[in-house]
């Protein structure tokens, strides 16, 4: 994966990403692409299951610096913990509206739901957001603190 | 329980302004259940407001504390320490723990969170409703344990108005009729003919169109 941080608007800067998932949807005996890629960070948090995901956690991965959050539960119908998946996606789209609130933007924070294992398709959703985030540059709540 | 809201963030944010370090206090009782003022809204809402600060190149330092009520003064006496070290208070409780923490510590200044609604109960998780007024002279025995006060629209003692359609209220078809729940829950009881009683109307003097209303144990006083 190459990282294309650059946004004509910004200068080059090293995207940040951290993904929270459920280790039934992939675990660390999974090796990803992007290991080496230093124009791209990412920070992966393992939880139990998605429930485990709150509000606050969302929120503290972007004061820690995230340019954007993803969250990766399993597919409907299939959690382990019945609707720990569907709880996770009503936690997400509640931090959206405080993110959109302050100004932040709602856009940052994305959930997918990934069958198990499936590499290919969490490849693509971190590349996918990748470039989204790209277009929309780094954070403004760090950006500024960096420009400080 | 209370039922509370947390206020808008631009609302909070214009509240705390004024100062550089704040102490987020939450209430662990009522509010927590709504999810307006308990230990995880004050996390949310310390992040959420270093977060929109810090994108207008500001910093707040804030300190996060929830005690177990905010309306009890041996609970208060928790916070004296981190309210010491503050500049100001933004209290997540309802209106009386606000109160309460302002009149334990006068020379603070305590800020509100939360918009405190209404006296309700959680239906199912996530939803409360509003089920009594505090009119202080409670009537609920005369309508099968439902109050036509806080329930019903038009707070008909003498009801039903007639409007109802298919059991839902003619001013928002959101809300149960109230009268047809009294009705269903009297015919439940086999006491459905206690509705032909005239009750008489209300005396306001005992709620808080009396002026503030004050309760006085003297057994409890020494």
């Amino acid at each position: 994966m190459s990282g294309v941080c650059v946004n004509s608007m910004y200068k080059k800067f090293t995207l940040k990403i951290t993904v929270f998932h459920c280790i039934n949807t992939f675990n660390d005996a999974m090796t990803m692409p992007w290991g080496e890629d230093k124009e791209v960070k990412i920070n992966f948090i393992k939880l139990p299951c998605s429930s485990m995901v709150k509000d606050v956690f969302l929120l503290r991965a972007f004061e820690a610096g995230a340019d954007a959050v993803i969250v990766m539960v399993c597919p409907e119908g299939a959690c382990r913990y019945v609707e720990g998946n569907l709880r996770a996606k009503r936690r997400v789209l509640w931090v959206q509206k405080v993110l959109d609130e302050i100004g932040l933007g709602g856009r940052r924070l994305t959930i997918f739901n990934v069958a198990p294992g499936d590499e290919n398709a969490i490849v693509k959703i971190i590349e996918e957001i990748r470039d989204d985030v790209v277009a929309l540059g780094p954070s403004p709540a760090h950006y500024v603190a960096r420009l400080a | 329980m209370i039922v509370g809201e947390q206020k808008k963030i631009a609302e909070i944010k214009a509240l705390v302004e004024p100062y550089r370090r704040i102490l987020i206090l939450g209430c662990g009782t009522c509010v927590k259940t709504c999810f307006a003022g308990g230990e995880d809204e004050v996390a949310t809402l310390s992040s959420a407001l270093r977060l929109a600060l810090s994108m207008e190149g500001k910093e707040i330092a804030v300190e996060e504390l929830t005690v177990e009520r905010q309306c009890e003064d041996e609970f208060i006496q928790e916070a004296a320490e981190a309210i010491s070290r503050n500049e100001a208070v933004l209290s997540l409780a309802c209106g009386a723990g606000v109160q309460d923490i302002a009149r334990t510590f006068p020379k603070v200044p305590v800020l509100p969170g939360v918009n405190t609604t209404f006296i309700g109960i959680l239906e199912k998780h996530g939803l409360f409703t509003e089920e009594c007024l505090g009119c202080g002279d409670c009537k609920l025995a005369l309508f099968g344990s439902v109050c036509p006060i806080a329930r019903c629209s038009k707070k008909l003692l003498n009801g039903p108005c007639g409007g109802s359609k298919n059991g839902k209220c003619e001013v928002d078809p959101a809300i149960d009729c109230a009268w047809q729940l009294i009705i269903d829950r009297l015919k439940d009881l086999g006491q459905l003919k206690s509705l032909k009683a005239y009750v008489e109307p209300k005396d306001w003097r005992r709620s808080n169109a009396g002026g503030p209303r004050k309760l006085v144990r003297q057994d409890h006083i020494v």
